[in-house]
C-alpha cells in the first residue's frame, strides 16, 4: 500500500452531505484503501467519491467492467492485506451473490453496499427494501450473513465504518443494505475526532507468535487468524470443503458438517454481539411497530402522534442490524402484547423472522407494505386506526 | 531415487495428510505447464533478487486451476470460475509490489472470463496469465469450447462443433497486452523463456501453452504432443507458410505504461 495519508481524512466537525458521501467517508475512516465499482443509480455517488477521496489517503480506486467483477476485486484486495469495498444498487447486488458466496466460505472480510431500488427486473430507480431476504439467502449454499440497515446520513457514516468493524471482527463479508432515501438524503453528519472512532483490525497469525510452519489458515480458533499475501505464510485460499490447514478431501461429511458449521456458528452464535436494536415506549406496552432502516424515519413520527392523539399504548422497535437476526433479543424484550405492525417496502419479508420470533409473544402480526417510496406516517397511522378501531 | 528439482516449491503433505498424487490424469498437459512455470520461478528467483514470497498464484475453476490448489507452496487463490483476473486486479490494486501469476484455461480465460480478459489487457495492470489451452472443458466432461477446432466432436457437440475457434493471442493483443505468446507443451524451452519473460514485463502478459487433453481427446499423449511439433510453425518462419498450421512464438513484445504505474502518479499528487 502507498503509505496513508491520514491529514487528508476529514477533519472532525459538522458537514452538510449527501448519504452516499457520508457512506464513502466512513469507508474511507474505517482504513479501506481499495474501492472497485461499477455505476449504476442511485448508488453511483459513492463510487464517485470514492475515485476523489481514495488517492487523496494513499488508497486505489477502479472502475471495473460489471459488478461480479468489481466484487471479485474486494477478494484479492483483502488477501493481500487491504480493506476493500463495492457498492451497488440491487440488480448488481443479485450479480454479487457470486462472491458472497465464495467470501462466506473462505472468509474473506470485506464490505459490500447496496443502496436497494425496487424490483423485480430494472423496476424503478426510487428507494426500496426488497433486497433484505437476497442479503440473507441470495448466495448459494449454508452459512450466515452480517447486514446493517441505515437509517440517516450519520448512519451511512457510522454503520459503514461498523461494517468494515465487523467484518475484520468476525472475518466474513458484511453487507450495508442501504436505501436509495438514505443514501440521497442530505443532512448534517457529524465527524468525531479519529481517536474517538473505533476501527478494528483482522487478527494476523504474526499477532498470536503462530510461524508459517505452524498456521493453519483455516485453523486455530473460532475466527481464524489471517495471514497477507506476501508475508511468507504460504496462504492457500480455497472455497472447496477443506480441512483446518486448507487441504481437500474427497467427500467427508465430518469435516463438511464440521467446517461450514463453524463458518455459520461464528455469526449465528454470537449474534447478542453482533445484532442490535432500538427501542421506544417498550416496557409493557400493547402494541408494537417493527422497522428498519428509512422506514424507521416515519414510523417513530406515527408512533408518537398515536400515543399522543389517540392514547394508544403502542411502541416502536427498530431492527438496526438485520442479519444475522436477532430472534432471542426480541423474544426477551417483546413478552406480552396485542398487535405488531410491520410496516415495509416491500411485500413482506422481515415479516417472516419476526412471525417466527414472535410466534407465540404477539395475538396477530398486521404488515404495512409499500413498494417504490417511503410510507408517509398517515399512511402507517391510517392502517393502525384502521386495525385497533 | 532423484527427486525432481521444482518439488522444493510443493506442498507434498500438509497436517490433515498427504496432498500428493495430483488430481491430474495420466498425461495431462497442466503438470507439464507447472514445471515450466517452475523452473522460470526458480530462475527469477535465484537471478534477480525476487523473494519467493513476493510470487502469488491465482487460478479460477477447471482443470488448470487445480495448479494453485493446494499442491503449491506459494501464497495463492483457488478461486472463481472466470475472475481469477479481477482477483488478481484487487490484489493488485492492494498490493502492487506482488508479481502475479495466473493460471487459467480456455474455458475460464474466454468463455466465462472474456469480459474480465479483455478488460484486464486494456488496463494493462501487472500480471502474467498463463493459458493452458486444451480446446475443451476438460474437468466437466469434455465439452466443446471456445476453442475446439470446428467439426470437433465433443460432448456436447455430438454433430460436431459447428462454431469457429477463437484466436487467445489475437483476443490479448488486439485488447492491449504487453507481452503475447503461444507455445505448446511439447516447446518446454521456449514456454520456460516466455514465462520469465512474461513475469519480468511491467504490464499484462499472456501466455497461451497448447495443451494435450488424451482423455477426452481419445489421443494418446505421446500423438498428441507429437502433433503439436508438427502443426505448428514459428512466426518468425511461416512467411505466409502457416496458413494450415497454428503459428507459434512471440507475437507482441511491448513497452506500455502500467495501470499501477499510472495511478502512482495520481497518489504522489497528495503525498
Amino acid at each position: 500500500m502507498a503509505g496513508p495519508s491520514e491529514k487528508n481524512l476529514l477533519k472532525p466537525g459538522v458537514y452538510y452531505l449527501q448519504g452516499n458521501q457520508a457512506c464513502a467517508e466512513g469507508a474511507i475512516t474505517a482504513g479501506c484503501r481499495v474501492y472497485a465499482g461499477y455505476p449504476i443509480t442511485p448508488a453511483s455517488e459513492i463510487m464517485e467519491h470514492a475515485a476523489l477521496r481514495l488517492p487523496q489517503v494513499g488508497g486505489r480506486f477502479i472502475q471495473m467492467e460489471d459488478e461480479i467483477s468489481s466484487a471479485s476485486v474486494l477478494l484479492g484486495a483483502s488477501w493481500a492485506g487491504a480493506k476493500a469495498m463495492t457498492a451497488t444498487s440491487s440488480p448488481g447486488f443479485s450479480l454479487m451473490q457470486e462472491v458472497i458466496s465464495f467470501a462466506i466460505m473462505t472468509e474473506t472480510p470485506l464490505v459490500i453496499v447496496d443502496v436497494q431500488r425496487p424490483g423485480p427486473g430494472q423496476g424503478y430507480i426510487t428507494t426500496s427494501q426488497e433486497d433484505v431476504m437476497q442479503a440473507r439467502w441470495g448466495h448459494h449454499g449454508e452459512g450466515s450473513i452480517i447486514a446493517l440497515s441505515p437509517a440517516s446520513v450519520q448512519e451511512m457514516f457510522d454503520f459503514t465504518i461498523e461494517a468494515f468493524n465487523l467484518a475484520e471482527q468476525w472475518r466474513t463479508p458484511v453487507l450495508v443494505m442501504a436505501e436509495e432515501t438514505v443514501a440521497h438524503m442530505r443532512e448534517p453528519l457529524t465527524i468525531p475526532p479519529q481517536d474517538q472512532i473505533k476501527v478494528v483490525n483482522r487478527k494476523k497469525p504474526q499477532d498470536l507468535g503462530i510461524s508459517p510452519e505452524e498456521f493453519l489458515p483455516y485453523g486455530h480458533a473460532m475466527v481464524p487468524p489471517m495471514a497477507n499475501w506476501g508475508e511468507g505464510y504460504n496462504v492457500n485460499h480455497v472455497s472447496l470443503v477443506h480441512h483446518e490447514d486448507g487441504n481437500v478431501t474427497k467427500y467427508n461429511r465430518d469435516i463438511h458438517l464440521d467446517s461450514v458449521s463453524r463458518i455459520q456458528q461464528k455469526i449465528e452464535g454470537n449474534t447478542d454481539h453482533i445484532a442490535r436494536v432500538e427501542t421506544r415506549f417498550l416496557e409493557g406496552c400493547r402494541h408494537l411497530v417493527i422497522c428498519y432502516g428509512s422506514v424507521s424515519r416515519t414510523a417513530v413520527e406515527a408512533v408518537m402522534e398515536a400515543r399522543q392523539e389517540r392514547g394508544i399504548d403502542l411502541a416502536f422497535l427498530r431492527l438496526v442490524t438485520l442479519w444475522p437476526f436477532p430472534e432471542k433479543k426480541l423474544r426477551e424484550i417483546v413478552r406480552d402484547v396485542d398487535t405488531v405492525f410491520v410496516p415495509e417496502m416491500n411485500l413482506g419479508m422481515m415479516k417472516h423472522p419476526i412471525t417466527e420470533a414472535l410466534r407465540d409473544r404477539c395475538n396477530r402480526i398486521v404488515p404495512i407494505p409499500t413498494l417504490g417510496a417511503l410510507h408517509s406516517p398517515e399512511m402507517i397511522l391510517s392502517k393502525i386506526y384502521e386495525e385497533l378501531k | 531415487m532423484t527427486r525432481h528439482p521444482m518439488l522444493k516449491y510443493l506442498k507434498e503433505k500438509g497436517p490433515a495428510g498427504p496432498r500428493m498424487p495430483t488430481i491430474m490424469c495420466p498425461g495431462c498437459g497442466a503438470g507439464q505447464v507447472l514445471n515450466y512455470t517452475l523452473h522460470a520461478v526458480d530462475e527469477i528467483i535465484h537471478n534477480d533478487g525476487t523473494r519467493k514470497e513476493d510470487f502469488v498464484f491465482i487460478s479460477g475453476v477447471g482443470c488448470s486451476a487445480r495448479l494453485t490448489s493446494h499442491y503449491l507452496n506459494f501464497d495463492s487463490g483457488w478461486t472463481i470460475h472466470g475472475r481469477s483476473l479481477p482477483i488478481a486486479t484487487g490484489a493488485l490494486l492492494a498490493n502492487p509490489s506482488l508479481k502475479i501469476v495466473v493460471f487459467t484455461g480456455d474455458g475460464d480465460a474466454m468463455a466465462i472470463g472474456g469480459n474480465h480478459f479483455i478488460h484486464t489487457c486494456r488496463r494493462n495492470l501487472d500480471v502474467t496469465i498463463l493459458c493452458i489451452n486444451n480446446g475443451l472443458y476438460g474437468m466437466t466432461g469434455g465439452q466443446v469450447a471456445p476453442t475446439t477446432p470446428t467439426g470437433t466432436a465433443t460432448a456436447t457437440t455430438p454433430y460436431g462443433n459447428m462454431e469457429e475457434a477463437f484466436d487467445l493471442c489475437k483476443m490479448a493483443e488486439t485488447s492491449g497486452a504487453s507481452y503475447v505468446a503461444r507455445w505448446t507443451t511439447a516447446h518446454p524451452r521456449q514456454t520456460i523463456k516466455s514465462i520469465k519473460k512474461g513475469i519480468g514485463k511491467k504490464g499484462t502478459a499472456f501466455i497461451e501453452i497448447l495443451s494435450q487433453c488424451p482423455i477426452h481427446m481419445k489421443t494418446p499423449p505421446v500423438e498428441m504432443l507429437r502433433d503439436f511439433k508438427a502443426n505448428t510453425v514459428s512466426i518468425n518462419k511461416s512467411r505466409g507458410h502457416g496458413e494450415d498450421k497454428i503459428l507459434i512464438g512471440e507475437f507482441c513484445h511491448m513497452e506500455r505504461p502500467e495501470w499501477t504505474e499510472k495511478y502512482q502518479k495520481i497518489l504522489e499528487q497528495f503525498d
